[in-house]
């Protein structure tokens, strides 16, 4: 008795002492009752069942479940329950969440963050996009919004400056309900078990790697805190800067979680690195290389990777290069028999022939019926 | 998130500034030479594409959950008792669950990218493709795979049909009248449906009906019936034709 009483009294304290902005409320299996709630998500219906159907879709039980994992421990398990997961092969970095309660991730996102709490941050934004409602919002907001361009520019003679400045409040509308599910996300991760500095690190990360893809794209890589009349979202510069500035705030020091996402993409890794290569974005797939290997060192297929980037980029200095890389990653003995394939042709357009062709013929020895088996053996007779 | 681009805002724009263009178009396609003699074939009836909304002032698609509903039924309803009229057994397909499901998706899609194919590049007279312009001339089809489809293999014709309306707001029209004042054409609604048959033995298209401008309120049984027998006008194979009146341009709208 005293025990419950003590702790009914540390609850109201917690209670008291939490100021935090609350959740969203939850409602178990919501449906929606307005007409454009339920076309939205008669539509969402429609579409759910193509993205199921998808050819793209990866169905690995294992790989699926540690995304749900991730998004349970973040937004708590009965919010979660209800969600339908589907990882989409798309190699950049974005998730969706449909107004329906499906949610939609890329693997481009998977391989760009670095642990758990950096997944459970992105996922906790775009699920505060579904529990706050914003397609509904949005799409009425794009309604009001046609609906006075319509009108203005039939009744007005020059009505070209009123249009202008409704798109752009549809846009900054937009970028309202961003900054809202940014706050949602963190106010989840705050909650959870992860540290929610995590929020911001995504986020100076995708900054990194829009400069070096800039960079390498001979561009010029610059951060604006203010966004363009145009933008969906928050400038990426606003968003780590709120982000931090909350993360510094809420100070939770939470003891440290045992992190499954090298161990959960390791079977997967090669497979988005290789769709990543073929985005031929040498700066930004330097960047990201350089980041995981950060975390977990130069493994086989960071190394397996970069060969692969700098034998297509192919200058002569790269081809050397790609050459060692391909190289370390056999060193270390658990390389795949592509790493002979690349290192192979890596060294035959270096001149090194006679290299060159022992490793393509440890390539066939290793992996007799490959796709391109035929065509490596006219390179080597 | 990714919701909208520029592309559609702008789009939006033009939708509301531009003209309708009048398209001097052709409805129907028929495979030359194809005969359906009645009482030979099987066709089976693909899962419709059935989707019902309004139209904002500003010419957004607000999709509507209730008219959707009733247009499927009442359109189900038509079909069975246009059917009668066809010569042939049509019966519904039964939609494979688990891996088969994803197979009958893409062709689905494919039909639906071949079908606006036909009617952009070779209905549309003035757009037609190279290959398309010799006179009596239909050749479009999805590959002969799709024979493999799980539930098929008894069936000798696939009949796909997909329709969407998007009926007139209110403030649609008002914004109608008052432009036509200013002299600026602004259209209210949408309501398009093509109808398709595919052989499945060579997976080729030998029949298909495309109308942009479709009359017959879909929400309600008598305008099912008029939106089925226009969906089907010209079927091969039919034993009467049946009259139909002539469509107004553009279905009256509520």
């Amino acid at each position: 008795m005293v025990g419950l009483l003590l702790a009914s009294a540390i609850g109201t304290s917690a209670l008291a002492a939490d100021k935090r902005p609350p959740l969203p409320t939850y409602t178990q299996a919501y449906t929606p009752t307005t007409v454009d709630e339920r076309g939205i998500w008669m539509e969402a219906d429609e579409r759910e069942r193509v993205q199921r159907d998808s050819r793209s879709l990866i169905k690995d039980p294992a790989l699926n479940a540690y995304v749900r994992g991730v998004l349970c421990r973040t937004v708590s398990e009965d919010r979660c329950r209800s969600v339908r997961l589907y990882i989409d092969e798309v190699p950049a970095f974005n998730a969706y969440m449909t107004p329906n309660g499906a949610m939609v991730v890329w693997t481009g996102l998977l391989l760009r963050v670095r642990s758990e709490a950096e997944l459970g941050a992105i996922l906790g934004h775009e699920f505060g996009h579904f529990e706050l409602r914003h397609s509904l919002k949005d799409f009425k907001s794009h309604r009001t919004g046609t609906d006075v361009m319509a009108w203005a520019s039939i009744l007005i003679r020059n009505s070209a400056n009123i249009q202008y400045s409704v798109v752009g409040q549809m846009y900054a509308f937009s970028r309202d309900q961003e900054r809202e599910a940014d706050m949602t996300g963190f106010q989840y991760l705050a909650r959870s078990q992860y540290p929610s500095s995590a929020a911001a690190d995504v986020w100076e990360h995708v900054m990194g790697e829009a400069d070096a893809t800039a960079i390498g794209r001979r561009g010029r890589a610059q951060h604006k805190y203010v966004a363009g009349v145009f933008a969906t979202h928050p400038t990426d510069l606003a968003r780590a800067t709120y982000l931090r500035a909350a993360s510094i705030e809420a100070h939770d020091v939470k003891p440290a979680v045992v992190d499954m996402h090298q161990a959960a993409m390791a079977k997967w890794l090669p497979v988005f690195l290789n769709d990543q290569i073929k985005l031929n974005d040498f700066g930004g797939s330097e960047y990201l290389l350089a980041n995981l290997a950060d975390g977990t060192g130069w493994t086989t297929p960071l190394l397996c990777a970069r060969g692969d980037l700098y034998r297509e980029r192919g200058n002569p200095r790269d081809l050397v290069s790609a050459a060692q890389f391909y190289q370390e990653a056999i060193g270390k003995g658990d390389a795949p028999p592509e790493a002979y394939r690349g290192l192979g042709l890596a060294l035959l357009r270096s001149q090194q022939v006679a290299e060159g062709q022992a490793a393509l013929a440890t390539y066939l020895r290793l992996k007799p019926a490959a796709t391109d088996a035929a065509l490596i053996a006219t390179l080597i007779s | 998130m990714i919701i909208l681009c520029r592309a559609t805002l702008v789009a939006l724009m033009l939708a509301v500034t531009a003209i309708a263009p009048a398209y001097a178009q052709e409805k129907t396609g028929l495979k030359p030479g194809f005969v359906l003699a009645p009482g030979t074939a099987r066709i089976v009836l693909m899962r419709p594409s059935i989707r019902v909304g309004a139209q904002s002032t500003g010419g957004m698609y607000e999709p509507n959950a209730d008219w959707t509903d009733q247009a499927k039924e009442n359109i189900a309803t038509a079909l069975a008792k246009a059917q009668t009229g066809l010569g042939n057994s049509v019966v519904g397909y039964v939609e494979p669950v688990g891996a088969g499901s994803a197979k009958v998706a893409e062709y689905q899609e494919l039909f639906g990218a071949v079908a606006s194919s036909v009617i952009e590049y070779q209905f549309f007279k003035g757009n037609r493709l190279p290959t398309k312009k010799r006179k009596d001339q239909f050749e479009w089809g999805l590959g002969p795979d799709v024979r493999t489809l799980p539930g098929l293999e008894t069936a000798d014709y696939a009949l796909f049909i997909t329709t969407e309306d998007h009926f007139g707001s209110t403030g649609r029209k008002v914004l109608q009248v008052f432009a036509a004042m200013a002299r600026v054409g602004v259209t209210a609604g949408v309501h398009k449906g093509f109808a398709g048959l595919v052989d499945l033995r060579t997976g080729e298209l030998v029949w298909l009906n495309a109308d942009m401008q479709m009359g017959g309120d879909v929400r309600d049984a008598e305008g099912a019936d008029k939106r089925v027998r226009q969906l089907l006008e010209g079927f091969p194979g039919k034993p009467v034709e049946a009259p139909i009146a002539a469509a107004p341009a553009i279905a009256s709208a509520h």
